[in-house]
C-alpha cells in the first residue's frame, strides 16, 4: 500500500464531465464486440440482416407513397403534411410512455446506482448522465424508423440538403421534450408512491395507454378512407385529424418544420419551439431531479409489500386443480412471479392493445363492396388470420414461454437439489406457458374469422389447426428454453433475443408456414369444389386429406421433440447456476 | 472522522433505525454488530448516501452529509456486504472508471490500479471481465475500488463473507494497516471471531437502538462477565441462545 494512505482529500478532485458516467456502456459495448460468446456473430448477422431488410422495406414504402401522392398535386402535399404530423403524433405517444417506464429504471432502479450515489458526483451530472441514457434507450427505436420514412419521402420528393438537416435538427429536440416529461412524470411517481409502489403505478399508466390508444383509433374511424367513393367524407376524416390541440404538440410543430425545408424552405418558428421547449423542459427537469432524485431513490429501496400482489385467488384456483403438490407449487409460484413482475406482465397489455387493434381492423374492413370477389377475400382474409396468429403467437411464445426456464435464474439450484423429475418440472413450465398462449390465439382466430364472415369449414379448420400450432409451438419454446437456458440474463427480453431465441424463432416461423401451406391447399380444394357444386374424386379426398393428416403430424413432432430435446437437456445439464 | 448523530429511519410506522449515535475516530476499527434485521445494514447505507435519513446527523471527515455530499463521499470508501460491478468490464477498467469517480488525475490512475490490483491480489485478472470472476474475487475487487482514491473512513457491510481464509487475512491486515495510517473504519459484521480480533471499539444494535458501546472488554463487563467470548457476550444482551426453542421445535 502506499506510504500516502491518508493523504488529504481536497474537495472532490478533477471533476469530469457527464459524458464520463456513460463510459462503463460504452466500454461494455466494446467488450461484447472484441470478446464474442457462441452464436453471437450469427446472431448478430440474423438480427443485422433482418433489421436492413426491415429500414429498407420501411424506407421503400415511404418512397413509394410519396412518389404516388405526386400525382395529387396539392392534395399530395397536404396529404404529406398530415402524415408527417400524424408520424409524429403516434412517435410521440409512444416515447411518452416508453419514456417512463425506461426513466423508473435508470433513475432509481438500475444496479449501478448503488455505485453512482456513494461518489462524490454532483447531482447534475448524474441527472445528465442518466437522461442521456434514457433518451438513448428510449428513442433509439423511434430514430431507427424515423430515419428511413425521412430517407424514403427526401428521395422521393429530390428534396434539398436542408430536408436531412432539418431532419436531424426537428427529430433531436423532439425526442428530447417527451423523454424529459416521462423522467419528471416518473420522478413524481417515485416521491408520491411509497417503495416500489409506482411499478404498479404505471402498469395502470400502461393499461391507459393501451385503452387509449384504441379508444384513439377508434374515434378517427381510418375505414371510412375506404369508401373512396364519397370524397366529402375524406375530407370529414382529415377535419377529424386536426383538432384543436395539434397545433400546440411538438409532433406538429417536428411536421411543420420538416415540411417546410421538403419544400425547399425553412420554418423557424417550430424549429424555435421544438428547440426551446426541448431545453426548457431538460432544464426544468434537471432542476427538480437534484432536488428529489435522492428522495425518491432512497424509497425505492425500501421493501416492496405485497399487499396489492398477494393473490390469493391463484391459491385457491390451484389447490382445485388436478395436480400433484409438486406441480401445484410449481404452478402457484411461477404464476405469482410473474404477475408480481410488472416489466413482465405490462407487456401483456400493449400486446392485448395491439390484439384489440388488429381485431378491430377485421370488423371495420367491407370486402362486400368489392363485387363478386367478397366471398374470396373473405376466405383468403381467413388464411392471412390464421398466419397472422401464428407469428403473434410465435413472438408471445419467444418473449414470454422461452425465458420460463431461464427465469429460475440462480434460484435454479432449488429445483435441482429437490426430489423434483426434470420432465415434471417442464411440463409445469409448459401448462404455464399453454393456457394463456391458446386463449390468445384462439380469441385472436375466432373472433377474427367471425368479424370476417368467413366460411363455416374454414372457421372450424382454422379453430382446429390453431390448437395443434399452440401445442407445437408452445412445446418447442418450452424445451428449446430448457435447452439453451440463460440464468444470468437481467431480464426476459435478453433471454428472448440470446442464440437459443433466434433459433427458436426461425423454427416457429418456418413450422407457420409450412402449417398454412399444409392446410391452405387442401381447404381452398374444398371451398373450389363447394363453388362448383360438383362433386370431389376420391384421389382430391385422399390428397387433402393427406395434407390435413401432414399438419397434425408436423404439430404434434415439433411439440414431441421440442419437449424431449428440453428435458434431455435439464436431465443432462452439469452445471447449475450460484 | 465518521460521527452520526441521533440518526433516525422509518419505513412507515416501523422504526428500522432508532437514535443511533456513533462516533468513529481516525485510526480506530469500530465494530458494527447486531443480529440480522436489527438495523446495521440501514445505518450504514444512511452514512454512504444511499438512503435518507428520516432524522439526525451525518458528518465525515467533518462534513456533512446533506449539505456537502460531494466532499463527505470524496472522503468515503463504501464496501457493501452485495457489491455492485460491471460484469461486461475488465477488473483494470472497473477500476479506471471508479477513480475517475473520485476525481483522481488521470496520469496517477494507472499507477494506484497497479497498487490495487497488487495488494487485492487480482493483478493477473487486470484485463479479464469481471464475469468471470469468482465470489470472492469480486469482493477484493470492490475492496480495491473502495481503497483507490485513499479515502479518510471506510464502510465496511459484512467483510468476509464469501472470502476464503487466505482472503480473509487479507482484509484483515489491509484494515488493519489502513487504521494504522489514520483510516477511520466502520465495518458491521456478524462474524464475532472478526470484531474481537480486529475491532477497538463495538457498538451493538438491536431493534434499531445501540444497546451497548465500548471497547470489547467494557461490553463484555456489559454483559456481566468480563471472561467471556464475544459471542457468548452478544447472544445474552441480544435476547439468549435460542436453544431452549431450537429444543422444543426438534
Amino acid at each position: 500500500m502506499g506510504a500516502e494512505g491518508v493523504r488529504e482529500v481536497h474537495g472532490v478532485g478533477e471533476v469530469r464531465p457527464f459524458p464520463y458516467l456513460l463510459l462503463p456502456s460504452l466500454w461494455a459495448s466494446r467488450n461484447r464486440i472484441t470478446r464474442r460468446e457462441r452464436g453471437d456473430l450469427t446472431r448478430a448477422m440474423l438480427f443485422g440482416s433482418i433489421g436492413l431488410a426491415v429500414i429498407g422495406v420501411i424506407g421503400w414504402g415511404a418512397y413509394w407513397v410519396t412518389s404516388q401522392l405526386e400525382f395529387y398535386a396539392e392534395l399530395g402535399d397536404y396529404l404529406i403534411r398530415l402524415g408527417l404530423s400524424w408520424l409524429f403524433l403516434t412517435f410521440l405517444s409512444f416515447l411518452a410512455f416508453s419514456s417512463i417506464v425506461t426513466s423508473l429504471s435508470t433513475f432509481f432502479l438500475s444496479d449501478d446506482l448503488r455505485l453512482l450515489l456513494v461518489a462524490p458526483i454532483d447531482r447534475r451530472r448524474l441527472f445528465h448522465a442518466r437522461f442521456a441514457r434514457t433518451l438513448g434507450q428510449a428513442g433509439w427505436m423511434v430514430v431507427v424508423f424515423l430515419t428511413p420514412v425521412l430517407a424514403g419521402i427526401g428521395i422521393a420528393r429530390s428534396a434539398p440538403l436542408v430536408f436531412y438537416v432539418a431532419a436531424v435538427m426537428a427529430v433531436v429536440p423532439f425526442v428530447m421534450i417527451p423523454v424529459a416529461l416521462g423522467s419528471l412524470i416518473t420522478l413524481g411517481l417515485v416521491n408520491v408512491f411509497p417503495a416500489r409502489r409506482a411499478r404498479e403505478v404505471l402498469m395502470l399508466m400502461g393499461l391507459v395507454f393501451a385503452t387509449s390508444l384504441v379508444l384513439l383509433l377508434r374515434f378517427i374511424q381510418p375505414e371510412r378512407l375506404l369508401r373512396v367513393e364519397s370524397m366529402p367524407e375524406v375530407t370529414a376524416f382529415f377535419s377529424t385529424l386536426q383538432s384543436p390541440i395539434t397545433p400546440l404538440l411538438p409532433s406538429f410543430w417536428a411536421g411543420e418544420t420538416l415540411f417546410a425545408s421538403l419544400q425547399g424552405g425553412w420554418d423557424p418558428l417550430h424549429a424555435l419551439a421544438l428547440w426551446t421547449t426541448a431545453l426548457a423542459t431538460v432544464a426544468i427537469a434537471a432542476g427538480l431531479f437534484e432536488q428529489w432524485h435522492f428522495a425518491g431513490f432512497s424509497k425505492s429501496q425500501e421493501a416492496r409489500k405485497v399487499r396489492f400482489a398477494r393473490w390469493p385467488l391463484i391459491d385457491w384456483a390451484v389447490t382445485r386443480l388436478p395436480l400433484g403438490p409438486v406441480r401445484r407449487q410449481l404452478l402457484v409460484k411461477d404464476l405469482k412471479v410473474f404477475l408480481r413482475d410488472v416489466s413482465q406482465w405490462s407487456q401483456l397489455l400493449l400486446l392485448l392493445a395491439l390484439v384489440l387493434v388488429y381485431l378491430y381492423n377485421f370488423r371495420v374492413l367491407d370486402l362486400e363492396r368489392i363485387p363478386g370477389m367478397g366471398r374470396v377475400l373473405k376466405n383468403l382474409y381467413a388464411f392471412l388470420n390464421l398466419g397472422m396468429a401464428g407469428f403473434v403467437m410465435a413472438t408471445v411464445a419467444v418473449r414470454f414461454v422461452f425465458p420460463l426456464v431461464s427465469s429460475e435464474g440462480a434460484a435454479f439450484w432449488i429445483i435441482r437439489t429437490a426430489p423434483i423429475k426434470m420432465r415434471d418440472f417442464l411440463w409445469s413450465k409448459f401448462w404455464t406457458g399453454l393456457v394463456p398462449v391458446l386463449l390468445l390465439s384462439e380469441c385472436l382466430t375466432i373472433v377474427g374469422n367471425e368479424f370476417l364472415g368467413v366460411d363455416p369449414f374454414l372457421k372450424r379448420v382454422a379453430a382446429v389447426t390453431i390448437v395443434f400450432m399452440t401445442f407445437a409451438l408452445v412445446g418447442l419454446a418450452t424445451g428449446l428454453g430448457a435447452r439453451y437456458p440463460r440464468f444470468a440474463a437481467d431480464n426476459a427480453t435478453q433471454v428472448a433475443g440470446s442464440y437459443g431465441g433466434v433459433a427458436f424463432m426461425i423454427l416457429a416461423v418456418l413450422f407457420v408456414i409450412v402449417t398454412i401451406a399444409l392446410v391452405g391447399w387442401p381447404s381452398s380444394v374444398y371451398l373450389a369444389q363447394q363453388l362448383r357444386v360438383a362433386p370431389m374424386s376420391t384421389s382430391r379426398a385422399v390428397m387433402m386429406n393427406a395434407c390435413f393428416g401432414a399438419a397434425a403430424i408436423l404439430s404434434i413432432a415439433t411439440f414431441w421433440l421440442g419437449m424431449r430435446s428440453g428435458v434431455q437437456a435439464l436431465e443432462e445439464m452439469d452445471r447449475t447456476p450460484s | 472522522m465518521i460521527a452520526v448523530t441521533d440518526l433516525v429511519k422509518q419505513y412507515g410506522s416501523l422504526t428500522a433505525v432508532d437514535r443511533v449515535t456513533l462516533d468513529v475516530q481516525p485510526g480506530q476499527i469500530h465494530g458494527f454488530l447486531g443480529p440480522n434485521g436489527a438495523g446495521k445494514t440501514t445505518t450504514i447505507r444512511m452514512i454512504a448516501g444511499l438512503l435518507k435519513p428520516t432524522a439526525g446527523r451525518i458528518l465525515v471527515n467533518g462534513h456533512d452529509l446533506a449539505t456537502e455530499p460531494d466532499r463527505a463521499k470524496a472522503s468515503l470508501g463504501f464496501i457493501p456486504d452485495r457489491p455492485f460491478v460491471y460484469e461486461k468490464l475488465t477488473a483494470g477498467e472497473f477500476l479506471r472508471f471508479h477513480g475517475g469517480l473520485y476525481g483522481l488525475e488521470s496520469a496517477a490512475v494507472d499507477e494506484r490500479i497497479t497498487e490495487m490490483l497488487e495488494l487485492f491480489e487480482l493483478t493477473r485478472w487486470r484485463d479479464e471481465l469481471v464475469e468471470s470472476f469468482s465470489h470472492g474475487m469480486k469482493q477484493r475487487l470492490v475492496m480495491g475500488s473502495a481503497f483507490m482514491h485513499r479515502p479518510r473512513a471506510v464502510l465496511v457491510d459484512e467483510p468476509m463473507v464469501g472470502l476464503d481464509p487466505r482472503g480473509a487475512r487479507l482484509i484483515k491486515d489491509v484494515f488493519r494497516r489502513m487504521a494504522e495510517r489514520g483510516v477511520a473504519i466502520l465495518m458491521s459484521t456478524h462474524t464475532l471471531e472478526v470484531a474481537q480480533e480486529m475491532c477497538d471499539r463495538v457498538s451493538i444494535i438491536l431493534k434499531g437502538r445501540i444497546i451497548a458501546s465500548g471497547t470489547v472488554d467494557e461490553v463484555r463487563r456489559m454483559s456481566g462477565n468480563s471472561d467471556e467470548q464475544l459471542t457468548a457476550v452478544f447472544l445474552k444482551l441480544t435476547g439468549g441462545s435460542g436453544l431452549q426453542e431450537i429444543d422444543e421445535v426438534l
